[in-house]
Order: structure tokens, then C-alpha cells, then sequence
């Protein structure tokens, strides 16, 4: 857990150091597309956190809160 | 004559394309939805079909419904109507039998065994895992709304369901942040919801055989939650996240219908079974992990969620998608997931007769050393001549686990008591902006 811990601190600055490195806003058009999204297709996604929801131990993630069902 | 311009004037240029660019970069679009929200359309309709079924066991069908209103302003609000059709089988959390009333172990035998749901189950053999049927219908609402304020966007979301034993009610809401000119986007948020169980027929004791119903009354069951996340744009194709989230649930958790088998300590013949049980308590905590790589045209998404709670629960998550451009509005888009996850401390197979009472226990394979593979692919495209988008996806699920326990005894330690169960999903999505 502490490794785990430890890579997502990682992570975390060295996205913080990357914003030291600017991408200008008309170097932005990839970023811009919606396929660019985290998450693009979210009823997709509602559904598969749904399934594993439902079949899995554990939940979390994108979203706080949510629907709750007696699936599990 | 001097015609070289002077240091002076050289750093006064230099500031003020600084300052320009800064403005510029402070004017940008985020990118995010807040991007897309540029002159948008005025109403998007989403509409989905999800076709579900686990080998022998339980089948869904799951039409959704989504109308998503955008304003000028950039304010949207949407609301969602979803309907589950649950039908088919679950396992009990009972052992296989070990025995066969119509032919020889390990034979085609049809053994009956008494279900938590009092509807009685089967397993078709010996060595089968007995199974409980059932059939439920939920429906589900959820409507939300977002408004973004200069660098903030606030957004607001309500949760109602209901199926014949569980009812729902949460609420969340959330707010985005962004900085260092829209390179850098920070997210608080917290939910709740405030739950319902009644199971049918009443609540069983825990720990009992199934005949003592304490009580017909709601048991509560309540979910606090909160998130905070941090995502950053690394270059022109690349953006990564991190989110982390923490949920503390109070209450009704144990799974109302589930048994745990009682074994006899030589032969390993089922000679018995009480109701789980679970703690009343749950606290459960994750890191996500995200990135989104834009290659010359195809795109690469990749996350890994690291997840534990107090009940000893632990589990990776790696999940890899792969947008490959055909043609115009026209991709294909594989995917693989894979999840592990360690048992609960309280999970068992079974108990053994005349050993003392645990004070918590549970044979519910979720809370059991698991593993899930995931392979599948989506097509997205449009239809010539008509408006929208499709997107058509396929999925084959395997789920798997360690079932030869080292605390089972006589005949149980000649069965699989984890098989494995193979599950097929298929989604087809419209979404149309008008």
C-alpha cells in the first residue's frame, strides 16, 4: 500500500513539474477532441461500473457517490 | 549611428509577448468538457442497450436513457432513466453437497438444497456450487447539473432507485478548479446516500439457519463519501490524473439472501448452513490513476486503481483501451481489463461443524479471492444519410479465483470451489445532438 502510495504521489508531481512546461492554447486542438476525455463515453462507463459493481469486491475511482443498488 | 535596438526595448518586447501569451492561455478553451461546450448544440439525446449474461446463471437487459439540455451560458442539466431486467441464478454461498440422490459423485445427479431465499436451490451435480433463482426489476433516475464560473465548475447530481428489497437515495456534488493556465485542473467532491434493504420475506438472524426472522422493518444501510483529484496536461497529446476517494459505510451490509455451509469435519458432506454475516461497518479507499495519449490519430487510455478497506480487501486494477482510427467517424476501439483483488478477513468456503461461531462470516465469492480478465472491443461509426453517432461493444468476461482452500475438509477438497464463470456483454450506444 505504501508502494502504491508512493507511485501515485510520483505521479502526481511529476504532472505538477509538467505544467511548468506550457502548451500553448493553439497547441490545444488534440487536446480539444472529445475522444481526448478521460472518460469519452460515459453511459459506457456507467454501465461497466455498473457490472463490476455488482461482481467485484471493490468500487471507486471516477466518481464520488453514485447510485446505489442491492447488487451488492 | 546606433540601428541595433537597445537591451531596453529587447525585454520590454519579450515581456509583453509574455503577457500576451498568458492572456491568451488564460482565453483558451479548458480542456475538458468545458471545450466542447463551445458552441454547443441545444439538446443531446443519449440512449444505450446493455445485453448481459453469466453461463448458467444471471442474464440482464438494461435500456438507458439520457436528455442532456446545454445553455449558452454553459449550463447543462440532464436527467437519466435506466431500467435493469435481472433474471436467473446466484450462487447461495452454500458448498456443493459432495452428494447425489440420482447417480454417483461427480455424475450428472440433481442434488436440492434449502436457499436463504426460501425458494430452495440446485446444483446439478456433486460437485457443484448451489444456486438460488431469482428475477427483480430495477429503475433508476439521475439527473445532474453543471455551470461553469470562470475557473470554477460546480456540479450538482441526484440518485433515486428502487427493485423489490432495495431502495436508494444519494446526492453528490463536485468542484473543478482550473489553473496555471488551464494546464491544470484540481476537483473536490463528496456524496452520499442514504440506502434502504428489506429483504423479502423479512430479515434473517445472522448466523441462523435461515428460519429466525428478526424483523420486517427497512434496515439502513448509509454511504459517505468524498473525492479529490488532480489532472495535468503534459504536452500537446499527453494528460494524465490522479484521483483519490475515500467512502465510509454505516450499517445494513450483509448480503440478506447469502448462506455459509456447515461441513462435517471427516467426510467434508454438507450437514448444514447459517446466514452470513458482516460488520456494520466498511471504509473503503482508492487511487486512480489515469492517462489519455493522442498518437498521430489514434488515441491510448490507460488507468490503474489501487483499492483497499477495513476489511482487508485489497485490489489492482489495470484497464487499457486503444481508439484506432478507420475513417472518417469510423474506429475501433479494443479493450483489456484485468482485476485481482485479496479475500476479506472474514471470508470463508465454508465452516466446519462444531467449530466455534466466527463473529463474522461470509461464503459470497465477491469478498473472495478473486480475479477478473476482460477482453472486448467496441465499434463506433456513423450511418450515411442519418444524424448521430453509434457505437456497438462486445465483451467477454472471465471470472476465476483459488478454489482449493487448505480448511475444507474430506470431500470438499476434491471440488473447484471457485469455478470459474464466463460472462458475455454486449452494448449498443446512439447519441444525437439536436
Amino acid at each position: 500500500m505504501r508502494r502504491m502510495r508512493r507511485v501515485a504521489l510520483t505521479l502526481l508531481l511529476v504532472g505538477m513539474t509538467g505544467g511548468c512546461a506550457t502548451v500553448q492554447p493553439w497547441d490545444r486542438d488534440l487536446l480539444a477532441e472529445k475522444k481526448m476525455r478521460f472518460v469519452p463515453h460515459p453511459a459506457v462507463q456507467a454501465i461497466d461500473e455498473h457490472i463490476y459493481f455488482s461482481k467485484e469486491g471493490s468500487t471507486g475511482g471516477q466518481e464520488v457517490g453514485g447510485g446505489g443498488c442491492g447488487c451488492n | 549611428m546606433q540601428l541595433n535596438p537597445p537591451t531596453r526595448s529587447s525585454s520590454l518586447r519579450s515581456k509583453l509577448s509574455t503577457a500576451v501569451c498568458i492572456l491568451l492561455a488564460s482565453a483558451a478553451p479548458a480542456v475538458t468538457p468545458a471545450v466542447a461546450r463551445a458552441d454547443p448544440p441545444a439538446t443531446q439525446l443519449d440512449a444505450s442497450l446493455l445485453i448481459y449474461g453469466e453461463h448458467t446463471r444471471a442474464k440482464v437487459v438494461e435500456p438507458t436513457v439520457r436528455v442532456s439540455r446545454l445553455f449558452a451560458d454553459g449550463q447543462t442539466v440532464s436527467a437519466q432513466i435506466g431500467i435493469d431486467v435481472i433474471t436467473g441464478a446466484t450462487p447461495s454461498g452454500g458448498l456443493p453437497s459432495g452428494v447425489s440422490t440420482t447417480g454417483p459423485p461427480g455424475g450428472d445427479g440433481v442434488v436440492s438444497v434449502t436457499a436463504a431465499s426460501g425458494g430452495g436451490g440446485t446444483g446439478p451435480s456433486p460437485a457443484d456450487l448451489p444456486v438460488t433463482r431469482f428475477n427483480d426489476t430495477r429503475v433508476a433516475l439521475d439527473a445532474d447539473w453543471q455551470k461553469p464560473l470562470g475557473v470554477l465548475t460546480p456540479v450538482v447530481s441526484g440518485h433515486f432507485s428502487r427493485e423489490r428489497d432495495y431502495q436508494s437515495i444519494g446526492g453528490s456534488g463536485k468542484l473543478s478548479l482550473e489553473m496555471l493556465h488551464k494546464l491544470t485542473t484540481v476537483t473536490g467532491g463528496a456524496g452520499f446516500n442514504d440506502d434502504n434493504v428489506f429483504p423479502s420475506g423479512g430479515t434473517r438472524a445472522p448466523l441462523s439457519d435461515s428460519t429466525i426472522i428478526v424483523g420486517h422493518d427497512w434496515n439502513p444501510k448509509h454511504v459517505r463519501g468524498g473525492l479529490v483529484g488532480v489532472s495535468q496536461i503534459l504536452s500537446r497529446r499527453w494528460m494524465i490524473a490522479v484521483n483519490g476517494s475515500r467512502s465510509l459505510e454505516t450499517g445494513y451490509l450483509t448480503e440478506p439472501y447469502k448462506v455459509v455451509s456447515q461441513m462435517d469435519p471427516g467426510s467434508g458432506l454438507v450437514v448444514g448452513q447459517i446466514t452470513e454475516r458482516r460488520p456494520a461497518r466498511r471504509e473503503r479507499s482508492d487511487i486512480l490513476t489515469s492517462s489519455v495519449y493522442h498518437f498521430l490519430r489514434d488515441v491510448l487510455y490507460l488507468s490503474h486503481r489501487y483499492y483497499w478497506d477495513d476489511w482487508g480487501v485489497r485490489s489492482n486494477t489495470f484497464d487499457l483501451k486503444y481508439r484506432h482510427e478507420l475513417q472518417d467517424s469510423v474506429y475501433v476501439q479494443p479493450h483489456l481489463r484485468y482485476y485481482a483483488q485479496s479475500p476479506a478477513d472474514f471470508f470463508r468456503f465454508g465452516l466446519v461443524q462444531g467449530d466455534p461461531l466466527p463473529a463474522f462470516v461470509s461464503s459470497d465469492e465477491r469478498l473472495g479471492p478473486l480475479r477478473t480478465a476482460t477482453v472486448g472491443a467496441m465499434l463506433g461509426f456513423t450511418l450515411p444519410g442519418t444524424p448521430g453517432e453509434w457505437s456497438v461493444r462486445a465483451e467477454y468476461i472471465r471470472q476465476f479465483g483459488k478454489g482449493h482452500p487448505d480448511y475444507v475438509t474430506g470431500v470438499q477438497r476434491d471440488f473447484n470451489l471457485f469455478p470459474p464463470v464466463n460472462i458475455g456483454s454486449l452494448v449498443v450506444a446512439y447519441s444525437l445532438a439536436f
